[in-house]
């Protein structure tokens, strides 16, 4: 007897296409919506697949019956003190935090003075953190000076967390200097369930994968913000994103969020939540979900969170002694779009060539000759990240065909690299598997040449050239020179890359 | 479809484009009053528990509409145009909020458009432009947050950019700061029209004509974005209609 395809049930799972490649259907919750495999899609850019809100009937709310909300929906309920909401609303939100860099903090900072008065004070010198970490290492006199503005501000303000730097010659001589704002904020247990952060950087989105609301804002947002300590937002809609299956032990978070994003496009999740759950995501440790969310931006995502579970709370054991409330979705809760992923079926991936969202196999691109590769940022620079390159060093015992700059996000994975032993190399450090494998001494931490910078910038392409890069954007210039070109990859595929000279599968090494 | 017009300042907040009076909060029951640490109140908010009703009564003032045209030469670019295009990192040290490095900030908007732009949006020497309108494909100004792109290309003398879509950071900054008026097309408006293209943009009646070529296209209404913008942003419109205390 045939059995049916299309299943009535609000939350079963559709047609996954077990034979293909990272195949996956999007499903939702609506009876009466097209089940389709994403494969029938010929056009690139997507028509954003918008199921019809299920009319259900709902029963007369009391106060304390209440509807079913997604993850995001209830921080946004929680932060805007409204026990009822749906995507769409626009809602007053209490910010928890905020950051801002050396980049963005003086605008901001400008616009607080201008809009609320020279002898303003912040709303909570608590809940600013101020990280300093864009263009630091560099004789650049603004960049400089931006850094002092900050200090003087701080200053001025008492703000509780200002992770300054005053010696530029040595990283190390300086106790507060922390590095890469999203690794330095977890790290510094200002990450915390439940909550909301804001940041002015739009990597913000990081800081989900403690399933809290984190999204990048402007200065003038942010100037905002500093006075009043809220923010006008527009309550999402979420995208769910199910990955299951046992991770291959050549696969890294950075495929997985290159394969979704090379799935949905860079405006495939615009104005959305994108929340990640599966079994996948249950065993990633903190660090593979911040790369996971680091790159929801990339797809034009409003924000990402996997919801919190044992693995977050020992993450947070160390760090934070502030109370926090984890909230998790509704299992009757709307979502979007459902999209199914068997990660045991993905290959190593690539962004090619201009767009975070231009996917390819890496194995398919083995004969893309490089120029460089480039391991760092808050996408691919944190200790996790350098553990996994050290892993095919070690595993190949070569050396490095093209230059292999390293730089760590934080002072901590600086530490780290010089001191954590790599598993299977009797006792190595990371950083001594580096050395013998002859890449570039790991650099002073900061966001380096992820975004270019000024000229000076450490491993900044003023040159057109080709980089394998563990960071997470390759639009025409980049890294520097409009004519660069960037693949995007993991840390395995990047190690891999640097061995051979040409964009590399990382299982030629890791099997 | 959710895009990038649904902006956070739609019809649902307090903003509209009637100035609620102070003394009578007629419709909205809890009037927030936050202030900030040196006492003075900063920002009064009421917090929006119902949609705010059309102007019916007889003393509330008709909507005012956004008069705004804008008339000009237009710049054409494609698709997913992202900030590291429209303001390059290695300007990022300017600080915007700074008046002579906001002027040098729009000298340099647009200037990392790849070489197949042949045309450049701010001519060699120059540091305005003379293309007052961009038209855009989808996905524009996606990648950063830095406000600096929507600043850059509002310093440089650019009035209003005109997308098939938006990105939602640059779009919320774009309003926010009050610098460009981010209008989005109905029609794939970057095949039709060539930069150069003489154009005229009526806000009132969501209308772009293309002198050039001939024809019209319609635009998605602005609606509320409007008035916030024609006051110069967020921080002016919530001056001026009320919201917060004038400043000293």
């Amino acid at each position: 007897m045939a059995s049916s395809v299309i299943s009535p049930a609000p939350t079963s799972s559709f047609i996954n296409n077990k034979k293909d490649l990272g195949s996956f259907c999007f499903s939702s919750t609506s009876q009466f919506s097209v089940n389709k495999c994403k494969k029938l899609a010929v056009s690139k850019k997507i028509v954003s697949v918008m199921a019809p809100q299920q009319s259900e009937r709902r029963p007369a709310t009391t106060g304390s019956v209440k509807n079913a909300m997604t993850l995001t929906e209830k921080i946004f309920s929680r932060a805007s003190e409204k026990p009822q909401l749906s995507p769409g609303d626009n809602v007053w939100v209490n910010v928890d935090i905020l950051m801002t860099h050396d980049v963005c903090g003086p605008g901001s900072f400008g616009i607080f003075k201008k809009e609320f008065g020279e002898n303003a004070k912040v709303w909570d010198r608590e809940k600013i953190v101020i990280i300093p970490d864009h263009y630091i290492f560099t004789s650049d006199e603004r960049a400089n000076r931006n850094v002092d503005i900050l200090r003087d501000f701080c200053m001025e303000q008492n703000i509780k967390y200002f992770y300054d730097i005053k010696d530029l010659g040595n990283f190390k001589a300086n106790p507060d200097y922390k590095g890469v704002c999203h690794i330095a904020l977890a790290q510094e247990g200002h990450c915390r369930p439940g909550e909301v952060l804001l940041g002015t950087d739009s990597h913000t989105c990081t800081a989900g994968a403690f399933g809290q609301f984190a999204t990048g804002i402007g200065n003038t947002d942010a100037g905002f913000v500093l006075g009043t300590g809220k923010v006008l937002l527009k309550v999402p809609p979420t995208l769910r994103f199910v990955l299951d299956g046992e991770m291959p032990d050549y696969l890294l978070a950075k495929d997985l969020i290159l394969q979704i994003i090379g799935e949905i496009s860079v405006a495939g999740a615009t104005y959305k939540s994108m929340e990640f759950v599966g079994t996948t995501v249950e065993r990633l440790s903190m660090e593979e979900r911040m790369t996971l969310c680091n790159m929801v931006v990339e797809a034009g995502g409003k924000n990402g969170v996997v919801p919190a579970d044992g693995t977050t709370f020992k993450y947070l054991e160390d760090k934070t002694s502030l109370p926090y409330e984890p909230v998790y979705s509704d299992e009757k809760a709307s979502f979007l779009s459902e999209y199914r992923f068997d990660i045991s079926k993905l290959e190593p991936l690539v962004a090619k060539p201009h767009s975070p969202d231009n996917r390819a196999l890496a194995r398919e691109c083995k004969d893309v000759k490089i120029d460089r590769v480039y391991i760092g940022s808050c996408t691919g620079g944190k200790t996790e990240d350098f553990l996994a390159a050290a892993k095919v060093f070690l595993a190949s015992g070569k050396k490095v065909k093209v230059p292999t700059f390293l730089v760590p996000a934080t002072q901590k994975v600086w530490m780290d690299v010089y001191t954590l032993p790599v598993p299977g190399s009797g006792g190595k450090t990371c950083s001594q598997i580096f050395e013998e494998a002859g890449c570039d001494t790991p650099a002073s931490p900061s966001c380096g040449a992820c975004l270019g910078g000024p000229k000076d910038t450490y491993a900044r392409m003023n040159e057109p050239m080709v980089c394998v890069s563990t960071t997470n954007r390759n639009f025409p210039g980049r890294m520097g020179h409009k004519e660069g070109q960037i693949y995007l990859a993991s840390p395995y595929t990047a190690a891999a890359s640097a061995l051979t000279g040409y964009v590399t599968d990382p299982r030629e090494f890791l099997e | 479809m959710v895009t990038a017009s649904s902006i956070s300042f739609g019809a649902n907040t307090t903003f509209t484009s009637s100035p609620i009076p102070k003394t009578k909060p007629l419709f909205i029951p809890h009037s927030l009053k936050f202030t900030t640490g040196n006492g003075r109140a900063a920002v009064t908010f009421q917090r929006a528990v119902s949609v705010i009703p059309k102007a019916t009564s007889a003393d509330s003032r008709a909507t005012k509409e956004p008069t705004a045209t804008f008339h000009g030469l237009c710049y054409v670019v494609g698709d997913n145009i992202d900030t590291d295009q429209i303001i390059p990192a290695e300007y990022l040290t300017l600080v915007p909020s700074n008046p002579d490095e906001y002027e040098k900030l729009g000298s340099y908007a647009l200037i990392g458009l790849p070489a197949t732009y042949t045309t450049r949006f701010i001519d060699e020497n120059e540091t305005k432009t003379k293309y007052k309108i961009i038209i855009a494909g989808g996905n524009f100004g996606c990648g950063s947050s830095r406000e600096h792109a929507p600043v850059a290309l509002g310093a440089a003398g650019c009035s209003a950019v005109v997308a098939e879509s938006y990105a939602r950071i640059f779009f919320r900054n774009s309003v926010a700061t009050g610098e460009i008026y981010p209008l989005d097309s109905e029609a794939r408006l970057c095949e039709e029209c060539s930069t150069g293209d003489v154009v005229t943009i009526e806000i009132a009646e969501s209308r772009l004509i293309n002198h050039t070529t001939g024809k019209e296209y319609k635009l998605k209404p602005i609606g509320d974005l409007g008035p916030v913008i024609d006051a110069g942003g967020i921080f002016a419109y919530a001056r001026k209609t009320g919201m917060i205390a004038s400043r000293n």
